[in-house]
């Protein structure tokens, strides 16, 4: 992205951009020519051209400047001028989402858009489509089904294209233009064909056996349209993947069909779709690879870059096929695209043995200088791969990286870097000394506020724990000394760590801490001031509480709270229990995020601020009618399916748990398109102890959009009774209904049911995770003020500690804390450390000791701050 | 046509191009008296309701006319008001066989003559008692006691029965739109 800089010298002298100077008040008051009785053709159209431009420049217009521009404009429409009247689409679309009574010039376009003037009509349908809501979609239907079919094919492709936008807002409507869409389909024009099966692929995507039927007649009618073919493939590659057992064999041969179409871009999107799939086997992608290989030595760059590309992504999942390019990536090392040179040397890295590492990370060296900042990212990576599966080589690695983080570079960029050399410290003990010297280096030149301020985190929670703290302090001192408010603060946090882990510094950070309060900025005064004070109390159970463990709850939602305080004028002081705690990602979760950007060019731009699905929901729920008053939500649980996949009614449940309550939220959906639901309920048994509080059907239910229901439960006092099956029964009052228009027959309906599956409400789902920092010093803590209690278990249905592991975890919800998920390799005992919080506050702390005999023994202690939810958990494993 | 060519040129006012604008509530036969002047290429087989509005030439005597057709339907009444300011004659269409909503038009008439881009103009005003073919069709005296047209004082108006399938008063009518726009630019000039 970086990569495109403009010539300083002409933005300077700004010689080329007759617009460089316009001004939006001037413009728009010479916009005012428009409404005379003779219009100036010319002049106009000089006019609209600099709206435009100031509008494509970010400029923004309010609702009544655009109005008045907007109705100014109309009036050209008496010009016969065919540029001006073409600049008039153009200015229409612009501005129709910004002024007001657009659709004033409805009659006008649909009169261009079935004209005799050609030059108008595409054109004349797009902004036609871009000023019609919903409610006016009746009135241009018509004229819309005319044009998808017309014999122009700019004409044809125009109104598909803008069908496909419409479905966003009124997909019903859209779904009647199926005939229209089929028959553009047979087009010979490659656009229309293309554009046609978009549309139709569009309207059907929600009904998996239409469009397997789609596939399978146009993998018969072979298409015409390349484009169309590499939609095809896409699409039938998706049926593959998402079919449960693989029998579809037709869709696979169509596939790989494609890879002996005589266009090149079809046989790349057919290759791309085979080695891309989870479900090919080794044997199905030979001919893949072989078409990719071939491209390797192609002398388009294009389809060079496209090949390698591909062989990088795939690196990982198939080593073994891709080694057998090796030969092809080895003369692509020295390519004259730098873009495809560091493709291949990355792909190299990621399939070739140890032997060749130092050999190709000379390779790179050579050129790295010269490449953009988005392949030194691809580059990161596979140094982060080759780290991970040769931990001995992570000296030659780090050196690499250091020296990278030396050169000149974007965020983005350096970010990448830090993020392997923590990786690489996290999983490599060996590592953690020399990576955090690198790391101390770099921030003593680091331009990236945002950088420098994760790297002293970093520095804070490892330093005190290495073989010798003290080195780091003063790399963390001259932070404060030199950087800007936001870094110094940082610091002064990273060395309050070092004060409550390491005894013989505390009086050493005092000293400095003590300097720190006499800082200009009041951030860094406040922190050192607040760290000096607990630390003079030398007391380690607040170093633990206020110090060493992060906050808990999650950032929104506490902004969100403390807003709802500050207005509610309450005497009573803020309760930080009465905010949502956030969760800790899951190691899936975390796996998934590491994925996307393996292997990507795409920027996936700066992380965003994380919103826990609770935060999410909770803006949802609090519009819904005695949900408001049970208090912030605790904790919401993923989606449960209660139906099978393809039937006539889809019905998903999430579990909101608040403190005393349990509200269950039903998402239901119709697919049969000649149903209409009303009073759709929710007859549910719960188990024993609950009360049901409060029903909230669905009114209404139309075919394909999603409605809820709510139930609003009270947990059982008996605290074992709230875990439990309930049986669950949809009720509702079916009306039949005309399926083009969603309208029903009659106006009485029948009352039927529909049987869903059981519901579990489990004990994860009055948890919440919780991550501790130190783990250890909550445990000692614990000792006084918290229940304890203790069992042993067989569990002989697991044969390895991970698994035990992994399902321990899952089974309470809790969170694994000082990497304790992770099992070393060859070990036959274990210990997994666990922490979380349940509902109205209470803290628990698990140590499960586990040791591998005949299955798994485990030893599970639990603390609680109350007794009931010991047991509950002691119980719940058994 | 010779004629009227010298004509022109003589009053200096040549091929003078004009805008008049159309209004009346919807149904009235607004677009089809339009669709009536067009030259006979570009006449519409079929005239469909208006949405919004459509901008028709056509030409009478030496002007030449550019005509805001405007939508009557309830929800763009409001956006007339946009085309109110540039134009040099009005054409109010009435449906003459519509006796219920006779008391809307005189609101929406109402609201035209106190708006002010119109209120302090001399602009002429052709009323079109459209329909009077229909049985049940009030007469043009009838429509104008109806509307209070006799109050109008500051400006010139004027009231022709007229069918807009056939044709019949159309012309008499604009000739008179016609005289009276020429006026007011001789008069100018
Ligand atoms: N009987 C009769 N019908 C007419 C006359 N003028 C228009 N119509 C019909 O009235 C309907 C509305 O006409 P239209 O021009 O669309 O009205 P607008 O909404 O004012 O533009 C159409 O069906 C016309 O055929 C007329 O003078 N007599
Ligand atoms: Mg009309």
């Amino acid at each position: 992205m970086s990569s495109f800089k403009r010539d300083k010298k002409e933005e300077e002298d700004g010689g080329g951009n007759p617009f460089q100077n316009i001004e939006k008040t001037t413009v728009l008051q010479e916009a005012r020519i428009f409404n005379e009785n003779i219009i100036n053709a010319k002049k106009c159209t000089h006019i609209l051209t600099k709206i435009l431009y100031l509008l494509n420049q970010g400029e923004q217009l309010g609702a009544k400047e655009a109005t008045e521009v907007f109705f100014a404009m109309t009036k050209l429409f008496q010009s016969k001028d065919v540029i001006l009247r073409r600049m008039v689409y153009l200015g229409i679309k612009e501005l129709s989402s910004i002024a007001d009574d657009v659709i004033i010039v409805t009659s006008s376009l649909t009169k261009d858009m079935t004209g005799k003037e050609d030059l108008y009509r595409a054109a004349a349908i797009r902004a036609l489509c871009s000023i019609t809501d919903v409610t006016m979609l009746q009135t241009i239907e018509r004229y819309m089904k005319q044009a998808i079919v017309d014999k122009n094919p700019a004409v044809s492709s125009a109104a598909l294209v803008s069908s496909l936008h419409m479905s966003k807002i009124a997909s019903d409507v859209i779904k009647r233009w199926v005939n229209e869409a089929q028959e553009a389909v047979n087009s010979d024009n490659i656009m229309v064909q293309y554009h046609a099966l978009g549309v139709l692929y569009h309207i059907r995507k929600s009904d998996r056996l239409a469009v397997t039927k789609l596939v399978a007649k146009l993998t018969r009618m072979s298409l015409k349209s390349h484009y169309a073919i590499c939609m095809l493939i896409r699409i039938a590659s998706k049926l593959l993947e998402e079919e449960e057992t693989s029998n579809d064999s037709a869709l696979f041969s169509f596939i790989e069909s494609c890879l002996r179409h005589k266009s090149e871009m079809v046989i790349y999107e057919a290759a791309h779709a085979i080695v891309n799939s989870r479900r090919t086997t080794s044997r199905e992608l030979g001919p893949a690879i072989s078409v990719l290989q071939l491209f390797c030595g192609s002398p388009k760059p294009t389809l060079r870059f496209a090949a390698v590309r591909t062989l990088n992504q795939v690196a990982i999942n198939h080593p073994a096929a891709v080694t057998a390019c090796n030969l092809d990536l080895e003369n692509l090392i020295t390519d004259s695209n730098r873009s495809i040179a560091t493709l291949a040397i990355t792909t190299l890295l990621k399939t070739g043995a140890e032997s060749s590492v130092d050999r190709l990370m000379k390779q790179i060296a050579t050129f790295v200088s010269e490449i953009s900042d988005e392949f030194k990212v691809v580059v990161v990576q596979a140094i982060r791969a080759l780290a991970l599966k040769f931990p001995r080589k992570h000296s030659v690695l780090m050196n690499f990286l250091s020296a990278m983080l030396r050169d000149e570079g974007g965020l983005e960029y350096k970010a990448s870097i830090a993020d392997t050399i923590i990786t690489i410290i996290e999983d490599n003990a060996d590592a953690k000394e020399t990576g955090l010297a690198h790391l101390c280096e770099f921030i003593e030149d680091c331009e990236h506020t945002s950088l420098a301020v994760r790297i002293l985190h970093l520095l804070g929670k490892e330093g005190p724990r290495t073989k010798q703290p003290s080195r780091y302090i003063r790399f963390i001192y001259n932070r404060v000394i030199l950087e800007n408010p936001t870094v110094r603060a940082a610091a002064v946090s990273a060395m309050a760590q070092f004060g409550a882990l390491c005894p013989d510094l505390s009086e050493n950070i005092q000293v400095l801490l003590a300097r720190c309060q006499m800082d200009t900025d009041d951030e860094v005064r406040d922190r050192a001031t607040y760290y000096s004070s607990i630390l003079r109390q030398q007391d380690k159970s607040l170093y633990n509480n206020y110090i060493l463990e992060p906050l808990q709850v999650s950032i929104p939602s506490l902004e969100r709270c403390l807003k709802d305080y500050i207005q509610s004028k309450s005497d009573e002081a803020f309760n930080i229990k009465s905010v949502p705690v956030v969760a800790a990602p899951t190691e899936e979760e975390k796996q998934i995020s590491n994925q996307k950007t393996e292997g990507m060019l795409i920027s996936t731009g700066p992380p965003r601020p994380v919103v826990s699905r609770e935060e999410n929901y909770t803006e949802k729920l609090s519009a819904i009618p005695g949900i408001q008053q049970l208090g912030p939500l605790f904790k919401s649980s993923e989606i449960v399916e209660l139906t099978e996949s393809e039937t006539e009614y889809v019905v998903c449940c999430i579990k909101h748990c608040f403190t005393r309550h349990l509200v269950l939220q039903f998402d239901c959906i119709n697919t049969l398109n000649d149903q209409l639901l009303e009073n759709v309920r929710i007859q549910l048994d719960p188990s024993e102890g609950y009360q049901i509080v409060k029903d909230i059907p669905c009114q209404k239910l139309p075919y394909n959009e999603m409605g809820t229901v709510y139930i609003i439960l009270q947990f059982p006092d008996d605290l074992p009774n709230t875990v439990g099956t309930f049986g669950a029964v949809m009720k509702f009052v079916v009306k039949d209904c005309d399926p083009n228009t969603g309208l029903p027959d009659t106006d009485e309906g029948y009352d039927d049911e529909y049987m869903l599956e059981d519901l579990e409400v489990v004990l994860g789902d009055q948890i919440q995770r919780v991550t501790k920092m130190n783990w250890a010093a909550s445990w000692d803590e614990s000792a006084n003020g918290f229940v304890e209690m203790e069992d042993t278990y067989s569990l002989s249905s697991m044969n390895t500690l991970e698994e035990a592991v992994k399902n321990i975890i899952q089974f309470l919800g809790l969170q694994p804390a000082e990497r304790t998920d992770k099992v070393p390799e060859g070990k036959t005992t274990h210990t997994l450390l666990l922490a979380g919080l349940f509902r109205g506050g209470h803290d628990i702390l698990v140590r499960s000791k586990l040791a591998l005999a005949d299955g798994v023994t485990m030893q599970l202690t639990v603390r609680s701050t109350d007794a009931d939810i010991a047991e509950l958990i002691t119980s719940a494993v058994g | 046509m010779g004629l009227f060519k010298t004509l022109a040129v003589f009053l200096r006012i040549k091929k003078k191009e004009v805008n008049v604008l159309v209004i009346g509530l919807n149904n009235s036969g607004k677009s089809t008296i339009i669709n009536h002047f067009k030259d006979e290429e570009d006449k519409q087989s079929e005239i469909v309701p208006t949405v919004g509005f459509n901008v028709e030439k056509f030409q009478n005597q030496s002007l030449s006319f550019t005509a805001f057709d405007m939508s009557g339907h309830g929800r763009y009444r409001d956006l007339w008001e946009h085309y109110y300011k540039d134009c040099h004659g009005i054409v109010f269409v009435i449906d003459s066989s519509d006796k219920l909503r006779l008391v809307v038009v005189k609101d929406e008439l109402d609201l035209l003559l106190q708006h002010p881009d119109i209120c302090n103009r001399k602009i002429p005003i052709l009323f079109f008692a459209n329909k009077m073919d229909c049985k049940e069709s009030l007469s043009s005296v009838k429509i104008a006691a109806g509307l209070g047209l006799d109050k109008i004082m500051d400006k010139p108006w004027n009231i022709s029965a007229s069918n807009a399938l056939t044709g019949d008063g159309l012309n008499e009518g604009v000739e008179w739109l016609t005289q009276q726009i020429r006026d007011t630019i001789v008069n100018r000039n």
